[in-house]
C-alpha cells in the first residue's frame, strides 16, 4: 500500500495533475465562500468540463472542489453571518460572533486549521479503514436513520442561543415545512396546492439563503449609508496562537472522526455531521455557556466535522459504489461517464486511479490549509467594505445562487420569502438555525420511520431491540437532558 | 386574383418552410433534462447530447431541470417555444404522472422525435439469500403475503406493480428514494430483494455483491448473458425504463425532420454505442411515428397498474 501511495503522491505532483488539483482547491474555496453557490453546485457545474479529461485529473479537479467548498462556505459564515454552504450553518454560531468582537482573523485561522485536521483525519480513515466503516455503515438501516436524526433534531436546544423555547419553535416551523410536498410513502401531494414545483418540497438552498444571506442583507440596509459594519471594537490582525491549536486539538480530532463517521454512512453529509460535532463540544465542553458568544470550540468542531465528512463519503463511493452524500453521487456519475466502475472493483481494476486520489486528498487538504491561512488578511478586508457596496453583492449573489441550482425562478420567489420570515425572525431574535436543521433532519425523520414500520409490519419494537438505534435514542435524550440543565443553570 | 394571392401566400410559404429548414439549427440547442446531473437520464443526455452535436452542426448543452420526478422538467419542455431549439428527454415517467394526477401536461403535449434507450428491469438478491431464484421469491410471497420486503426505488413502483400483479401476489414494499437508497438497503440486508435497471446495480452485480435472480426483458441481455429472463423462469413479466427525446407539440415539420435524423445518427455513434454499452445501457433506436405509437401502448398498458395505485392510496 505505501508503493501505491508513493506513486499516488508521483502522480500527485506531476504537471499533468498538481496545477488543476491547486486550481480546484482555490476555485472551491471560492464557491463556498459566495454565497449561493455550494459544493454540491460547483461540482455538479463543472462536472462537464472534466468530461474531456483524463480519468485521474478529472476525479482530482472534482474532490479539491470538493475539499475547498466545505472549508470556503466558513469563510462568509464568519465575515458575513451567511454561511457559504449548509454545511458552515453551524460555524455561523460562533464564527460571526468572535468576528464581531473583531477577531475574525482569529477565527478564519481556526476555521482553516479546523477543516485541515478534519479533512486529513478521513483521509487517512478512508485510505486505513474504509472496508471497516463501509460495513458498519451498511448495518444503518430505516430505524438507525430515524435515531440518527432524532438525535440531531434533539441539538435544536443547544443551537438556539439565549432563548431555548424560540429555538423550539423555529424548529417546529421548520419541521413543519418539510412536510411540503410527496408524501414519501404513498407520494400523494401535501400542502402543494397544485404547484409541481412544491411536489419534491422546498429546496433547502433557496431556504438557507433567504434565512441568512437575505435576512442579513435585509438588516443591514436599514444601515447601509453608515461608513462600515458594526465595528464594536478595533480589528484584531491576530490570528490563533500555537498554544491556542494545540488546546483545540483534542476537539478538532474528535470531530474529524464523527464527521468521518457520519460521511461514511450513505444519505448523511457535511451540513449534519457539522450540528452533530458543534452539539458534541458544547456538551462535553468544560465551557459549554460560552458557546454561541465566540467560543473557539464553537468553531474548531463544526468545521473540523464538516471537513471530516470528505473523507468519509467517499468511503460507501469506492468501498461500494454507493454515493455517500450529494457531492459523491455527482463524483459516481463522473467516475462513470470516464468509464470507470464505481466500488470494489475500481481498487483491483485501476489502483493508479484510487492511490492518485488518495494523495491528492492528502495534498489537496494541505493545500487548503495554506490558502485559508495565506487568505486571512485578504478575507478580512472583506468587513472593511462600505454596506453600500457589500449589500447589493450579496443580495445578486443569493439571487444567482438560489436560481441556479435548479434554473429555478420559482426557487428565487423561495429565497426571497424565507428572507422576509428570517427578517422578522432576527428582529423578534429568533434564531434561523433550527429551522435549517429541521428541514434537513425533518424529511429523513419521517421517511425512514415509516419505512422502519412498514419493515416491522406495523410494530414499533425497532425502537429497543436494535442495538444502533437504542445509542443513539439514548443520545438524544442525553442531549436533551444537558440542554434542561443548562438552561435552568442559567 | 384571389387564387393568385392564395398560391404567392402559399409559395411563400414553402419557401419559408424550407428556409427555415435549410437554416436549422442556426444557434445552440438547449437538452432539456428532468432529473439531476450526475444521474442515469443525465449521463444518457449528456453522452448523447455529444454525438448529436456532430450531426446538428450546433453545440447542444445539456440543462437540468428537476423536480417532481421529473414533472417540473417535462412540462416546461412541453410549454416552451416549439422551434426546435429547446428539446426535452423525455422518460417512463410522462407515461403515469398524468394518470396519477401528478403533472398537468400528457405525452399529447409533445411531438416524438426518437426513442433512444430502454432497459429492463432486473432482480436482485444478496449472494448469500435464501431466494435463489424467481420462483423461491414468489413463492415465499404467495404462502405469506406482504411479508417479503422490497427495497423499492420509487412509489408507485411500477416493475414490482407488473410482477404483483401477473402473479396476484403481495410484497411488503419499503420505499426508498432511487437506486442510490433501495442497493444500500439492500446490501445490509434490510430488504430482501429489489428491482433496478442493471445500470443501476452493474458494478455490485460485477463485483459479486448482488446476485441477479432475472431479467424482465424478452430476450437475455448481452453485457449479462448468465442472468435468464423472467419468462425462461415461467414468469412472463417484461417491464423496464425507456428515455428519448421530444419537442412541444407544434413543433414545424421541417425541424423535426432535421432532429429526428440527426438524433438517429447520433444514436449509432461509436462514441454514444461505447458508452452505453459500458454502463449497461441499452440502445433502442424508434423513429418519431414509432415512438409516438410506442409510447401510446406504454400509457395504455399502464392505466390498469395505475387505478390500482390509486386504489391502494385510498
Amino acid at each position: 500500500m505505501v508503493a501505491l501511495l508513493l506513486n499516488g503522491l508521483h502522480t500527485t505532483f506531476s504537471l499533468a495533475i498538481f496545477p488543476f488539483l491547486v486550481l480546484g482547491v482555490a476555485g472551491g474555496i471560492v464557491i463556498g465562500a459566495l454565497p449561493g453557490l455550494t459544493a454540491t453546485m460547483g461540482v455538479a457545474v463543472l462536472l462537464p468540463l472534466t468530461f474531456g479529461m483524463e480519468s485521474t485529473r478529472a476525479l482530482v479537479v472534482l474532490a479539491g472542489i470538493y475539499i475547498g467548498a466545505i472549508y470556503g462556505g466558513s469563510i462568509s459564515a464568519i465575515l458575513l453571518k451567511t454561511p457559504g454552504t449548509p454545511a458552515a450553518a453551524a460555524t455561523v454560531l460562533d464564527g460571526y460572533e468572535l468576528a464581531r468582537k473583531g477577531e475574525a482573523a482569529k477565527a478564519l485561522s481556526i476555521s482553516a486549521i479546523a477543516s485541515f485536521v478534519g479533512g486529513i483525519v478521513s483521509t487517512v480513515m478512508l485510505i486505513t479503514i474504509s472496508p471497516i466503516l463501509a460495513n458498519f455503515a451498511l448495518r444503518f438501516g430505516a430505524p438507525e436513520y430515524f435515531a440518527l436524526a432524532v438525535f440531531g433534531l434533539s441539538i435544536i436546544a443547544s443551537i438556539s442561543g439565549k432563548s431555548p423555547v424560540k429555538g423550539l419553535l423555529a424548529g417546529m416551523f421548520g419541521l413543519l415545512i418539510s412536510t411540503v410536498g410527496l408524501d414519501p410513502v404513498t407520494s400523494f401531494p401535501r400542502f402543494t396546492f397544485g404547484e409541481i414545483n412544491l411536489y419534491n418540497g422546498l429546496a433547502i438552498i433557496p431556504v438557507l439563503i433567504g434565512l441568512f444571506a437575505l435576512a442579513e442583507a435585509f438588516v443591514q440596509m436599514e444601515k447601509i449609508f453608515e461608513p462600515a459594519r458594526t465595528v464594536e471594537t478595533d480589528f484584531k490582525r491576530g490570528m490563533v496562537s500555537l498554544k491556542e491549536t494545540i488546546s483545540l486539538l483534542p476537539v478538532m480530532i474528535k470531530s474529524a472522526f464523527i464527521g468521518t463517521f457520519i460521511g461514511s454512512i450513505p444519505g448523511a453529509g457535511a451540513d449534519i455531521a457539522a450540528f452533530v460535532c458543534y452539539n458534541e463540544a458544547r456538551r462535553t465542553s468544560k465551557k459549554s455557556k460560552e458557546f454561541g458568544t465566540g467560543c473557539l470550540e464553537g468553531i474548531a468542531a463544526p468545521e473540523a466535522g464538516n471537513n471530516g465528512v470528505t473523507g468519509g463519503a467517499m468511503v460507501p463511493l469506492l468501498t461500494l459504489g454507493v454515493p455517500g452524500d450529494a457531492v459523491t453521487a455527482i463524483l459516481l456519475g463522473a467516475l462513470v461517464i470516464q468509464g470507470l466502475q464505481p466500488g470494489p472493483l475500481l481498487f483491483a481494476k485501476s489502483p493508479d486511479i484510487v492511490y492518485g486520489l488518495f494523495s491528492s486528498l492528502f495534498v489537496g487538504n494541505i493545500l487548503m490549509l495554506v490558502f485559508g491561512l495565506l487568505g486571512v488578511r485578504l478575507f478580512c478586508r472583506v468587513v472593511e467594505l462600505p454596506k453600500r457596496i457589500i449589500i447589493p453583492v450579496i443580495v445578486t449573489l443569493s439571487m444567482v445562487g438560489a436560481y441556479s441550482m435548479n434554473n429555478s425562478l420559482f426557487d428565487v420567489w423561495v429565497c426571497i420569502a424565507f428572507g422576509g420570515i428570517g427578517y422578522i425572525m432576527q428582529k423578534v431574535e429568533m434564531p434561523s438555525s433550527p429551522i435549517i436543521l429541521a428541514v434537513i433532519l425533518g424529511p429523513m425523520a419521517e421517511s425512514n420511520l415509516r419505512r422502519a414500520v412498514l419493515m416491522y409490519e406495523g410494530g414499533y419494537s425497532f425502537l429497543w431491540t436494535r442495538p444502533i438505534t437504542v445509542v443513539f435514542l439514548a443520545l438524544a435524550l442525553l442531549s436533551l437532558y444537558s440542554s434542561y440543565k443548562r438552561a435552568h443553570a442559567a | 386574383m384571389k387564387k393568385l394571392a392564395l398560391f404567392a401566400t402559399l409559395l411563400l410559404l414553402v419557401f419559408a418552410g424550407t428556409a427555415l429548414a435549410a437554416d436549422f439549427p442556426a444557434k445552440n440547442i438547449r437538452l432539456l433534462v428532468p432529473f439531476a446531473a450526475g444521474g442515469g437520464t443525465d449521463a444518457v443526455a449528456r453522452a448523447l447530447a455529444v454525438a448529436a452535436e456532430k450531426h446538428l452542426g450546433q453545440p447542444v448543452v445539456v440543462m437540468n431541470r428537476t423536480g417532481g420526478s421529473g414533472a417540473v422538467g417535462m412540462t416546461e419542455g412541453a410549454t416552451t417555444k416549439a422551434d426546435g431549439y429547446t428539446v426535452t428527454m423525455i422518460t417512463r415517467e410522462i407515461a403515469w404522472l398524468p394518470q396519477m394526477g401528478l403533472a398537468q401536461i400528457t405525452p399529447d403535449n409533445f411531438d416524438m422525435i426518437a426513442l433512444v434507450n430502454e432497459d429492463p428491469a432486473i432482480m436482485l438478491v444478496l449472494p448469500d439469500s435464501k431466494f435463489t431464484s424467481v420462483k423461491d421469491v414468489i413463492e415465499t410471497a404467495k404462502a405469506a403475503p406482504g411479508t417479503v420486503k422490497f427495497g423499492s426505488t420509487a412509489k408507485p413502483n411500477f416493475y414490482l406493480l407488473a410482477l404483483e400483479l401477473n402473479q396476484g401476489v403481495k410484497f411488503n414494499q419499503i420505499p426508498y428514494n432511487g437506486a442510490a437508497e433501495a442497493i444500500p438497503a439492500l446490501l445490509g440486508g434490510h430488504v430482501e430483494f429489489t428491482m433496478v435497471n442493471p445500470g443501476e446495480a452493474i458494478s455490485q452485480i460485477m463485483a459479486g455483491q448482488l446476485k441477479p435472480l432475472g431479467v424482465c426483458s424478452d430476450v437475455r441481455m448481452a453485457g449479462l448473458p448468465d442472468v435468464p429472463t423472467m419468462t425462461e423462469q415461467g414468469y412472463p413479466i417484461v417491464t423496464g425504463t425507456w428515455r428519448g427525446i421530444a419537442v412541444p407539440k407544434g413543433t414545424p415539420e421541417a425541424v423535426k425532420a432535421v432532429l429526428g435524423a440527426a438524433f438517429e445518427k447520433a444514436v449509432a455513434e461509436k462514441e454514444f454505442v461505447d458508452f452505453m454499452n459500458g454502463r449497461t445501457l441499452g440502445i433502442r433506436f424508434l423513429n418519431a411515428a414509432d415512438f409516438k405509437t410506442f409510447v401510446d401502448n406504454d400509457v395504455k398498458a399502464l392505466d390498469a397498474v395505475v387505478e390500482e395505485v390509486k386504489k391502494q392510496q385510498q
